[in-house]
C-alpha cells in the first residue's frame, strides 16, 4: 500500500535518513522500531510532506506522493498522529475533531457530523467531554484525542507515532487495543513505537531502523523480543559503525519569539 | 462624578479604535508568534494613500476609506512576504528587525511622496456633539466605536463559524498539527496578515479622519498603541485585545483629565509596567502563560 | 571642514556603537531590549548634572552616569527579570518610555553665573559645557570615545572566552538546560542586564557632553530598535557585529551623498534581504567559526 524507495532527508547537514526502504502491507499493522534519534519521526513528516526529501520515491496505492503537499497526502488518505499529540489546547474536544475533517468541511458537512457521532461511539470518553478544552484533558485522552482527529480524515492509513509515549500501562494497554480494533475494522496501521514488547504483541510486520537506515525486516517472532529491545531501546545492532545517535535537538538557531 | 463617567465614555469610544489596532496585532502575532514592527507604519500609508485621493479626486468619504484599507492591505502583503514568509522559521528576531528596517523605509517613502509631512484629512462626519443628560458625545466618537463594534461581531463570526476561521485558530494553537490536518498554513498566515492590515486600515481611518490629520509619524504612534493595548489584554487573546484596547483608552482619558496631559502616556506606560510585572497575561492571557510556565516545568 | 564633518561622523560611530554592543549583550542572553536607550538617557542627564550643575571633572562625570545607568538596569532588573520573550522586550520598552516622559516633566535648575543651567523638562538641557570649557579639541574627544570603546570591546572579547561568557551564550540557547546545570540563570541575567545598562551608559555620557545639549525627545524607542538592529545587521557572532552594524548605517550610507533623501528606502531594502540570507547577520556564529578556523589556518601556515 505504502512504498517507501531510498528514501533521503536531512535537516541543514545533519543526514536524519539515509535511504530507507520500507513496504506497509494493506490491511495489516506494520511496526517501525528504533533507538531515539534513529529517524522514525523524521520517516513520519517526510512521507506526511513536511520534510522534503533529498532522494529516494514514496508511492502511496501505486501513486507517487513525494514531494506532495501535506493537504495532498491528507487527501490521498494518510492521517498522521503525531508524536506529543499535538492536540490544539484552547479548542473544546468538538472543534479539535471537526479540525480533523478540516479537508472535507467545504462539501461535506453532515457527513463530518455523522462521523464526530461515529467517532464518540468509538471513544465514549471523549463525548463526555466534548465541551472541555482539548488542553485540560489527561495524557490519555488527549492521545485518544489525537487518534479520533486523525479518523476524521478518514484516513485508509493510519500513521501513529509513539502513541504510547509517558502514559500509564493501563493507559498504554487501552491505547493498544483500540489500534487493534481500528485495525480489525479496516484501517491500516503503520506505527512508530518505543514500546517493542506492546508492538510486537499486534504487528502484522515490522522494521528496525538505526541511525537513518532500514537494519531488520520480517515477523514478530523472527527475531527474540530480547534482541529487538537491545537494537529498539539501545541501538545496539550488528551493522554499526558509528557512536550511538546524538539524542539532543540542536535547534540553536532561534531565539526567543519576540 | 459625571467627570469620571464622561471621562470613561470617552475613554471607551477612543479605546475602540485602540481594540481595532490591538486586533490586528494579536491577529498577525497569533499565527507567526512574531512581532510585526511595521504594522502601523503599513496602516499609515494606507491613509496616506486615502490622503492622496481626496487631495487628486476630491474624494467622498467612502471612497477616501476604501483607500485607505486597500492601500493598507497592500502594504501588509508586501511586508508579509519580506519580512516574514521570505525569512525562515524560527528566526523570529530576523523577521522582527526587518519589519522595522521596512518601517523606516515606509516611514522615508511616504517623505519622499509628500514632502510636507503634515496634511489636512477630511473629517468623517461634520455634526455637531450630542448631548445625552450631563454627558455629550462627539459624534465621529460613536461612529469609530459603532464601526469598531462591528468590526469585532464581524470577527467572531469569521473566527467561530467559519471554516477559515477554524483554520486560523488551528494555526494559531500549533501550526504544525495544523499542517497535518491538511489545512494550508502558509496560505492561512497570508490571509490573517491580510485581515489584520485591512482592520488596521479601518482603525487608521477612524482615527486620522476624527483627528483632522495625517503624519508619517502616525506609523509609530499606531504600532505601540496596538501593542501596548494587546499586552494589556493579554498577548494572544482576541477578548483581551478588545479590553486592553478599552482600558488603555479610559486610562489616558482619565489621566488627561485628573493630572494633565503631558500623563496621558506616561500612566499608560506605568500601568502596562505593573501588569507585565505582576500579571504577564494582562486582562484575559493569564490561563496561557501559566500552560506555558506548566510546559517549562514539566520538560 | 570635511575634517570636522568625518570627526564628527566617527565620534557618532563610536558613541552609538555604545548602545549597539549594550543590546547585543542582551541579545546574547536571548533577551530582546527595546529599551536600551533609557540607559542611555539616565547616564545623558546623570553625568551632564555631575559636571554642568555640581563642577565634577568630566572623567568622574562620566563615570558617574555609567554607575547610575548601571543602578537604574538593576531597577529594572529585578521586577522583569523572570519575564521572557516578547514580555520582556515589552517589558523594557515600557520602562525606557517611562523614563523618557519622567524627563520630559523633570525640572531641577541652578543659577550659575547668573544663568539657570539643568534640565528643564521638554526643553531639555543646555550647556553640558566641560569639554569645552577645559579645552578639549573635537579629534581629542573622539579619541576619548574610541579609547573607551576600545576597552570596552576588549572586555567584550575577553568575556567571550570566559565561562561567564560560556554561560550567557548558553542562557541565551536555553535557560531551562541551563538552570538543570545548577546554574543561577536570574542571577546571571540580572547580571548581563546590569552590564548592559552600565555600557550604553558610558555612550549616554559622552554623547551628552559632546552634543552640549540633550532633551527627552532624542530617547525615543527609535533610537533602541536601531541599537537592536545593528547587532542583527552585523552579526550575533561576535561583539564587531554590532559596530559593523552602526559602520554600515553611519558611516557608510551617511556619507554617499547620492542617495541622501533616500537612504532608508536604499537601507531598509538591502537589510531585508540581508536578513533573509543570513537571519543572524553577517557575521554570525557559523560565519565566526569559520573565520577563528581560517585564523588559526593562516598562523598554522606561518609557523
Ligand atoms: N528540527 C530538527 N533540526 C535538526 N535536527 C533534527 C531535527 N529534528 C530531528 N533532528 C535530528 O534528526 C535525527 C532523527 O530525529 P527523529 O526525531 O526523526 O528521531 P526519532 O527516531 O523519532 O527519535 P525519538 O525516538 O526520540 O522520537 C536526530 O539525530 C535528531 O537530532
Ligand atoms: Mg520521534
Amino acid at each position: 500500500m505504502l512504498e517507501i524507495d531510498g528514501i533521503a532527508a536531512a535537516y541543514g547537514n545533519i543526514e536524519a535518513l539515509r535511504g530507507v526502504d520500507l513496504l506497509v502491507e494493506e490491511g495489516g499493522i506494520t511496526c517501525l522500531l528504533g533507538p531515539n534519534g534513529a529517524g522514525k519521526t523524521t520517516l513520519m513528516m517526510t512521507i506526511a510532506g513536511i520534510l522534503k526529501p533529498r532522494r529516494g520515491t514514496i508511492s502511496f496505492l501505486d501513486r507517487n506522493i513525494t514531494g506532495m503537499t501535506p493537504s495532498g497526502v491528507v487527501r490521498r488518505g494518510i492521517a498522521l498522529v503525531p508524536e506529543n499529540r499535538l492536540v490544539f489546547p484552547d479548542m473544546n474536544v468538538h472543534e479539535n475533531l471537526v479540525a480533523g475533517a478540516y479537508l472535507r468541511l467545504g462539501k461535506r458537512k453532515s457527513q463530518v457530523q455523522q462521523d464526530i457521532d461515529h467517532v464518540f461511539e468509538r471513544f465514549p470518553r471523549l463525548q463526555e467531554r466534548s465541551k472541555q478544552m482539548a488542553g485540560t484533558l489527561s495524557g490519555g485522552e488527549q492521545q485518544m484525542l489525537a487518534v479520533a482527529r486523525a479518523l476524521m480524515a478518514r484516513p485508509k492509513l493510519l500513521m501513529m507515532d509513539e502513541p504510547s509515549l509517558g502514559l500509564a500501562p493501563l493507559v498504554v494497554e487501552e491505547i493498544f487495543r483500540i489500534i487493534s480494533d481500528l485495525n480489525a475494522d479496516g484501517t491500516t496501521i503503520f506505527l512508530v513505537e518505543q514500546n517493542a514488547h506492546m508492538a510486537l504483541q499486534v504487528a502484522d510486520h515490522f522494521f528496525l531502523l538505526e541511525q537513518g537506515q532500514v537494519t531488520f525486516s520480517g515477523k514478530p517472532g523472527q527475531l527474540s523480543e530480547h534482541e529487538v529491545i537491545q537494537r529498539a531501546y539501545l541501538g545496539k545492532g550488528p551493522q554499526r559503525n558509528q557512536p550511538a545517535a546524538d539524542q539532543g535537538r540542536p535547534d540553536r538557531t532561534t531565539l526567543p519569539s519576540g | 462624578m459625571v467627570d469620571f463617567i464622561q471621562n470613561c465614555l470617552d475613554g471607551i469610544m477612543l479605546g475602540s479604535s485602540y481594540a481595532l489596532l490591538a486586533i490586528g496585532f494579536t491577529l498577525i502575532f497569533g499565527v507567526m508568534r512574531r512581532l510585526n514592527l511595521s504594522y502601523g507604519p503599513s496602516i499609515m500609508v494606507g491613509a496616506f494613500v486615502g490622503t492622496l485621493v481626496y487631495l487628486e479626486f476630491k474624494a467622498n468619504a467612502v471612497a477616501i476609506a476604501a483607500a485607505t484599507v486597500v492601500g493598507a492591505v497592500i502594504v501588509g502583503i508586501y511586508v508579509e512576504r519580506l519580512c516574514f514568509r521570505a525569512i525562515r522559521r524560527g528566526a523570529a528576531v530576523a523577521s522582527m528587525v526587518s519589519s522595522f528596517v521596512i518601517w523606516m523605509q515606509l516611514e522615508e517613502i511616504v517623505t519622499v511622496v509628500f514632502p510636507d509631512r503634515t496634511y489636512f484629512f477630511p473629517p468623517m462626519v461634520t455634526a455637531d456633539p450630542i448631548d445625552l443628560g450631563p454627558f455629550f458625545f462627539k459624534v465621529e466618537n460613536i461612529v469609530m466605536f459603532a464601526v469598531a463594534a462591528v468590526m469585532t461581531v464581524l470577527l467572531h463570526w469569521l473566527l467561530q463559524y467559519t471554516r477559515f476561521g477554524l483554520a486560523l485558530r488551528a494555526v494559531s494553537e500549533n501550526p504544525r498539527a495544523a499542517l497535518f490536518m491538511g489545512i494550508n498554513v502558509g496560505a492561512v498566515m497570508f490571509l490573517a496578515f491580510v485581515i489584520a492590515s485591512a482592520f488596521g486600515g479601518v482603525a487608521a481611518y477612524l482615527i486620522v479622519s476624527a483627528d483632522g490629520q495625517i503624519t508619517p509619524l502616525f506609523g509609530l504612534w499606531a504600532t505601540f498603541k496596538g501593542l501596548i493595548a494587546m499586552m494589556l489584554g493579554g498577548m494572544g487573546s482576541i477578548p483581551g485585545a478588545i479590553l486592553g484596547g478599552l482600558l488603555l483608552g479610559v486610562v489616558e482619558a482619565q489621566s488627561i483629565w485628573y493630572l494633565g496631559t503631558e500623563y496621558r502616556d506616561l500612566s499608560a506606560y506605568f500601568l502596562l509596567f505593573l501588569f507585565l510585572v505582576f500579571r504577564p497575561g494582562g486582562l484575559m492571557g493569564q490561563l496561557a502563560v501559566e500552560r506555558e510556565l506548566a510546559a517549562t516545568r514539566r520538560v | 571642514m570635511d575634517d570636522i564633518y568625518l570627526i564628527t561622523i566617527l565620534s557618532n560611530i563610536g558613541m552609538i556603537s555604545f548602545i549597539a554592543l549594550s543590546a547585543y549583550l542582551l541579545l546574547v542572553v536571548g533577551e530582546i531590549s527595546f529599551g536600551q536607550q533609557a540607559f542611555f538617557a539616565v547616564s545623558a542627564y546623570g553625568s551632564g548634572i555631575a559636571t554642568a550643575m555640581w563642577g565634577w571633572p568630566i572623567w568622574l562625570g562620566l563615570l558617574w552616569g555609567a554607575l547610575v545607568a548601571g543602578a537604574a538596569a538593576l531597577v529594572v532588573a529585578i521586577p522583569t527579570v523572570r519575564l521572557r520573550g516578547l514580555y520582556f522586550s515589552v517589558a523594557t520598552l515600557a520602562f525606557a518610555e517611562m523614563v523618557r516622559l519622567i524627563f520630559e516633566i523633570f525640572t531641577y535648575q541652578v543659577e550659575i553665573d547668573g544663568e539657570l543651567v539643568g534640565p528643564d523638562g521638554s526643553d531639555g538641557f543646555r550647556d553640558i559645557r566641560a569639554i569645552y570649557d577645559s579645552n578639549v579639541s573635537a579629534f581629542e574627544y573622539m579619541l576619548i570615545i574610541y579609547g573607551l570603546l576600545a576597552v570596552v570591546l576588549i572586555g567584550f572579547l575577553i568575556l567571550e572566552r570566559s565561562r561567564l561568557g560560556a554561560i550567557f551564550r548558553m542562557i541565551g540557547e536555553d535557560p531551562m538546560l541551563t538552570e538543570m546545570q545548577g546554574l543561577n540563570v536570574t542571577k546571571y541575567k540580572i547580571l548581563a542586564v546590569v552590564m548592559a545598562g552600565i555600557v550604553a551608559g558610558i555612550g549616554g555620557a559622552l554623547y551628552a557632553h559632546l552634543a552640549t545639549y540633550v532633551e527627552p525627545k532624542i530617547f525615543n524607542v527609535m533610537l533602541g530598535v536601531h541599537a537592536l538592529a545593528y547587532g542583527l545587521i552585523g552579526g550575533l557572532g561576535t561583539a564587531f557585529g554590532p559596530l559593523i552594524g552602526v559602520a554600515i548605517d553611519i558611516g557608510l550610507l551617511e556619507s554617499i551623498r547620492a542617495i541622501s533623501g533616500y537612504r532608508m528606502i536604499v537601507f531598509g531594502g538591502l537589510v531585508a534581504v540581508l536578513l533573509i540570507v543570513r537571519p543572524r547577520g553577517l557575521l554570525d556564529e557559523a560565519a565566526m567559526h569559520w573565520l577563528r578556523g581560517r585564523w588559526r589556518g593562516l598562523i598554522r601556515a606561518e609557523n
